[in-house]
């Protein structure tokens, strides 16, 4: 019997990567500014782009490429606020968006003449924190209906991200929820983490979303 | 979910070194699993061992080596020159 052994030392992820730094290059060349959207199912991640490309419409173009498992359900509901700028990535079963599938979005976009992107990944706080699909951030989303230890449950993603959303405020009257402990928890994983607190239902804490996406936006769309 | 996608890609690996027709020779893939890869090292074997129990491979066994970090790569394939069956 003859056994050899090859070396291969190749990361499992690097074709993603590879694909990811494309996209991410492509995007930083045209200063297309990019967020990856990430959270449980049902936090409230479409309403929140509902409302934003609703209020915002008009002072920048906002793109979306939308991940769901099935249906174009969301795509379909952001799709009423802009004028043909979502791209709507049915997985088919896959629990996470990957960048081969953002590169294919992209191509049916005309990012020469968006000013920030948004990717809505599937609804889940486990696999999306693993694949790098070229953005400028990962912006994770929980809501106040959640637990305040979602951050302590999973470490991962709130390690990668960069800001945090607490969505649905507009309920804390109503449910036991200690926004605090909650803000220490997501510290305890990742101390450089920066905060919103919004209410996509009601507006409340919208502006400082807005201010933020304003910074954010491709520069000479940029509003001042 | 998330296991099958990594362990498609390592098969993709494999293949990508040996070629299609070679697969069926791989007797052993060594995969380097680290704590914080966001991968849970028993479901990644048990997706490894449905994949790689069929066509085109020929039974290959996956040896998950666990370390500290994020390091989620694949470390070697061995080959059996001889086979295949094996």
């Amino acid at each position: 019997m003859t056994v050899r052994r090859i070396e291969v030392r190749e990361r499992v992820m690097e074709r993603n990567d590879a694909l990811a730094r494309d996209v991410r290059a492509r995007l930083t060349g045209i200063g297309v500014p990019a967020f990856n959207l990430v959270s449980s199912p049902g936090s409230g991640k479409t309403l929140l782009l509902e409302r934003t490309l609703k209020d915002l419409n008009g002072e920048m173009r906002i793109a979306v490429v939308t991940g769901d498992v099935q249906t174009q359900n969301d795509a379909d509901r952001i799709a009423q606020w802009t004028d043909s700028l979502v791209q709507a990535v049915v997985t088919g079963g896959a629990c996470h968006l990957d960048a081969r599938q953002v590169t294919q979005a992209l191509e049916a976009l005309e990012l020469s003449t968006v000013d920030l992107l948004f990717i809505e990944n599937v609804g889940n706080l486990v696999c999306p924190a693993s694949w790098d699909l070229g953005e400028t951030a990962k912006i994770v989303l929980f809501s106040v209906t959640e637990g305040e230890d979602k951050p302590l449950k999973y470490p991962k993603m709130f390690q990668e991200a960069k800001y945090v959303v607490l969505n649905k405020t507009d309920l804390l009257p109503h449910v036991p929820f200690d926004v605090d402990k909650a803000q220490a928890f997501a510290r305890e994983v990742n101390p450089d983490l920066m905060f919103f607190q919004t209410s996509a239902l009601s507006g409340s804490g919208m502006d400082a979303w807005y201010g933020f996406l304003r910074a954010q936006a491709r520069q000479p769309m940029r509003v001042t | 979910m998330h296991e099958m996608s990594v362990a498609m890609e390592i098969c993709r690996i494999a293949e990508d070194q040996v070629g299609l027709e070679a697969l069926c020779y791989v007797r052993e893939i060594g995969v380097v699993v680290g704590r914080n890869s966001g991968v849970e090292p028993e479901s990644l074997r048990f997706c490894l061992e449905a994949l790689l129990g069929n066509e085109p491979f020929r039974g290959a066994r996956p040896t998950l080596e666990l370390t500290s970090g994020n390091d989620l790569r694949v470390h070697y394939l061995e080959i059996d020159d001889d086979g295949p069956p094996h």
